[in-house]
C-alpha cells in the first residue's frame, strides 16, 4: 500500500521488500516471515511514522533500511542511492531504541567519536559537538562516563549522536522508550525542530501521541504487512469510529436491552458504545427515559484508525482494555 | 585510513579503562614473586630463571589481556548491540574490524611491552646481568604471535553468537596452536581416516605458534637467528593475519544483526 506523491524527492524508497528469519538448528530451521512484499515511499522533508504492535515487523523495516538485515526480496534506495555507499550514509542519523554505548567514556568523547566518523575534524568537530551537547541539553554533564548515566541520558546521548554528522535522513527506533515525561517532551521538541529544520524523520513507534504530535504521515504495519499509509491530516479530519463510554446509573440497566452497544459493562455503572452508533443509542435511551450522566471518548482519533486499521477492535473488547 | 585510527584509538581507549592493566600489574606482582622465592630454592643461574619467568609471564599476561577484552567487548558490541551505532556511520565494516584489531593490539603490546621492560629491569638491576639479544628477539617473535592471535580472535568476535564461544574458539586455538609440532608428528603416523582429516584440519587451519617459540632456546649458544628465519616468521604472520583478516571481513560483510 502507498500514496503517492510523484512530485515530491524521495528519501526512501522502498518495493516489494520481504524479510524472513531462520532460526534454530540448520536441519529444522523455523522460518518466521517478519515482513511481507512491502512498498513504501518517505518524502524529503516529511516526519513519517511507522506505527504497530510490538513484533510487527517495524524494527526489522528501520535495520533493512540501515543496511543491518539484508532483504530476502525487493529492493530500496536510500536518499536516492545504496544505503552501503560511505556518501549517503555520512547523510542518515540512527537512534536505536535503547542505545548503548562502551561505558568507559565520556559523553563529550563518544560524540567526538561518532563525528570524526562523519569526517568531522578539528575545530568543526569541537564546535558540532558543543551544539549538539547544547541541543540535547547535555552539556553539563558530557565529561561523565557514561557508566553514571540514566536512562534518559543514555537516549539523549544517543540522538546527539545521530545528530551529530548533520543527518538529512533521521531514523529513530522507538525514540520515547524510557524517558520520564520531561525526557518525552525534550525529546519531541528536539524532532520538531529537526522538522521544522528539514530534516526528514523517520520514527518507528507505538505511542500514539507522539505520532499526532509530531508525524506528517503515518504508515501501519502490522504482522509484517503494511496495512495503510495515510497524511496525518486526513486521518485526523476523517471521521474515524471511535468508542464512547456512556455512564449511566445501574439502576437504568433495565433500559437497556437491545441497543447497539459493544461491550456490556452495566456492573461498572456505563456502556462502551462505537462512535458511528453514538447519535442512534441516545436517542434510543433518551426515548426509554434512561438518564445519561456523561458521554466521553474512549480513545484518540489516531488510537481508534491505529486499531480499526490492524483490526484490533474485538480483541480490546474481549480483553477489557476498554473497560472503565 | 584516519577513520581506521579513529576506532583503534576508540577501542584502545575503552580496553585500557577497562582495566586490563590491571592484568600487567598482578603479573608483574607475580612475577616479582616467584622470581624472589625461585632465588632462594635455586642453584641454577637465576637471570636465567627471571628471564625464563619472564617470558612465560608476558606470553601468559598477553593472552589474559587479549581473551579478557574480547568477552568483555563481546558483551557491550553483539550482546548490547552497541555495534549498531557503529555500522550504521559512514564506515565501512572493514575498516571498522581493521580498527578494532588495531586497538586491540595495542593495548596487548603494551602489556607484553611492560613486562618485557621490568624483566630487563630485573636482570640488569636485581640481578646484575646483561639481557641477551635474544631476549630482544623473542619478544619481537613473541608480539607477531599476539598479532596473530588478535586478528583470529577478533574474527571468532564477529563471527560466533556467543561470548563463550568466542572465549572457547581462542583458548583451544592457542592450545592447538602450540601443539602444531605434535599434530606433524602425529600425521606421520598410522591413523584412521577420519582422525587423520581431523588432524589435517587443525593442522592447515589453525596457526602455528611453535614458530615464534624462542623462549626455549634464549641460552642456546649455537642459537643463531638469521635473516631467511626472520623473512619467514614476519611473512607467516603478515599472510596467515590477512587471510584470517579478510574472513573475519567476509563473514562481517555477510552479518546480519537482528
Amino acid at each position: 500500500m502507498k500514496t503517492e506523491q510523484p512530485d515530491l524527492p524521495l528519501a526512501i524508497r522502498i518495493r516489494g521488500l520481504s524479510k524472513t528469519y531462520k532460526t534454530g538448528f540448520w536441519f529444522t530451521p523455523t522460518v518466521t516471515q517478519a515482513l511481507k512484499n512491502l512498498h513504501l515511499d518517505v518524502y524529503e522533508n516529511e516526519a513519517f511514522g511507522l506505527m504497530g504492535l510490538n513484533g510487527a515487523g517495524k524494527t526489522t523495516v528501520i535495520k533493512l533500511i540501515l543496511g543491518l538485515l539484508k532483504p530476502t526480496a525487493g529492493e530500496m534506495s536510500v536518499l536516492g542511492g545504496n544505503i552501503f555507499n560511505r556518501s549517503i550514509r555520512s547523510h542518515i542519523g540512527y537512534l536505536p531504541e535503547l542505545p548503548y554505548f562502551s561505558k568507559q567514556h565520556t559523553g563529550r568523547e563518544l560524540l567526538e567519536y561518532f563525528g570524526e566518523l562523519h569526517g568531522l575534524r578539528g575545530k568543526t568537530l569541537r564546535h558540532r559537538v558543543d551544539e549538539v551537547l547544547e541541543m540535547v541539553r547535555m552539556a553539563k554533564t558530557a565529561g561523565q562516563r557514561v557508566s553514571g548515566y540514566s536512562k534518559g541520558m543514555m537516549q539523549r546521548i544517543g540522538i546527539g549522536q545521530a545528530l551529530i554528522g548533520k543527518p538529512k535522513l533521521l531514523v529513530c527506533d522507538e525514540p520515547m522508550s524510557g524517558l520520564d515525561p520531561v525526557g518525552y517532551k525534550e525529546m519531541r521538541d528536539i524532532f520538531l525542530d529537526l522538522k521544522k529544520g528539514g530534516t526528514t524523520l523517520f520514527l518507528n513507534t507505538h505511542i500514539l501521541d507522539e505520532v499526532e504530535r509530531i508525524c506528517d504521515r503515518v504508515g501501519i504495519l502490522h504482522e509484517g504487512v503494511l496495512k495503510d499509509v495515510a497524511p496525518m491530516k486526513k486521518i485526523l479530519e476523517a471521521s474515524v469510529p471511535v468508542d464512547y463510554w456512556l455512564d449511566l446509573d445501574k439502576s437504568e440497566a433495565s433500559k437497556l436491552s437491545g441497543l447497539p452497544f459493544k461491550a456490556s459493562v452495566a456492573g461498572n455503572g456505563g456502556i462502551q458504545i462505537a462512535g458511528l452508533v453514538l447519535t442512534e443509542t441516545l436517542a434510543l435511551l433518551t426515548s426509554r427515559k434512561a438518564k445519561v450522566n456523561s458521554v466521553r471518548p474512549l480513545s484518540s482519533i489516531v488510537e481508534a484508525y491505529f486499531l480499526k486499521t490492524i483490526g484490533a477492535q474485538n480483541y480490546l473488547m474481549e480483553s477489557g482494555r476498554n473497560e472503565k | 585510513m584516519r577513520r581506521i585510527f579513529v576506532v583503534s584509538l576508540f577501542t584502545f581507549r575503552e580496553l585500557i579503562r577497562s582495566k586490563m592493566l590491571f592484568v600487567w600489574l598482578v603479573s608483574v606482582i607475580v612475577l616479582c614473586g616467584l622470581a624472589f622465592l625461585l632465588s632462594l630454592l635455586s642453584y641454577g643461574d637465576i637471570l636465567n630463571i627471571f628471564m625464563d619467568l619472564g617470558l612465560v609471564g608476558m606470553e601468559v599476561s598477553g593472552l589474559m589481556v587479549l581473551i579478557l577484552s574480547l568477552a568483555v567487548t563481546y558483551n557491550t558490541e553483539m550482546d548490547q548491540k552497541a555495534i549498531f551505532l557503529h555500522l550504521s556511520k559512514p564506515v565501512t565494516r572493514g575498516e571498522y574490524l581493521l580498527g578494532r584489531i588495531i586497538g586491540f593490539f595495542l593495548i596487548i603490546s603494551l602489556v607484553v611491552l611492560g613486562m618485557g621492560g621490568v624483566v630487563v629491569g630485573l636482570v640488569i638491576l636485581a640481578g646484575g646481568g646483561v639481557v641477551p639479544i635474544l631476549f630482544y628477539d623473542c619478544v619481537i617473535f613473541l608480539l607477531l604471535e599476539m598479532l596473530v592471535l588478535t586478528v583470529l580472535g577478533l574474527t571468532y568476535q564477529m563471527i560466533a553468537t556467543s561470548m563463550v564461544g568466542v572465549v572457547l574458539y581462542s583458548f583451544f586455538t592457542i592450545f592447538l596452536g602450540h601443539c602444531i609440532g605434535e599434530i606433524q608428528w602425529l600425521l606421520g603416523k598410522q591413523l584412521e581416516p577420519l582422525v587423520r582429516y581431523a588432524l589435517q584440519v587443525v593442522y592447515y587451519g589453525l596457526p602455528n605458534l611453535g614458530i615464534f617459540n624462542l623462549r626455549d632456546r634464549i641460552y642456546d649458544p649455537t642459537m643463531v637467528l638469521g635473516s631467511s628465519q626472520w623473512h619467514e616468521v614476519l611473512l607467516y604472520t603478515f599472510a596467515y593475519s590477512f587471510m584470517v583478516f579478510l574472513i573475519g571481513w567476509v563473514n562481517l560483510e555477510k552479518r546480519e544483526f537482528k
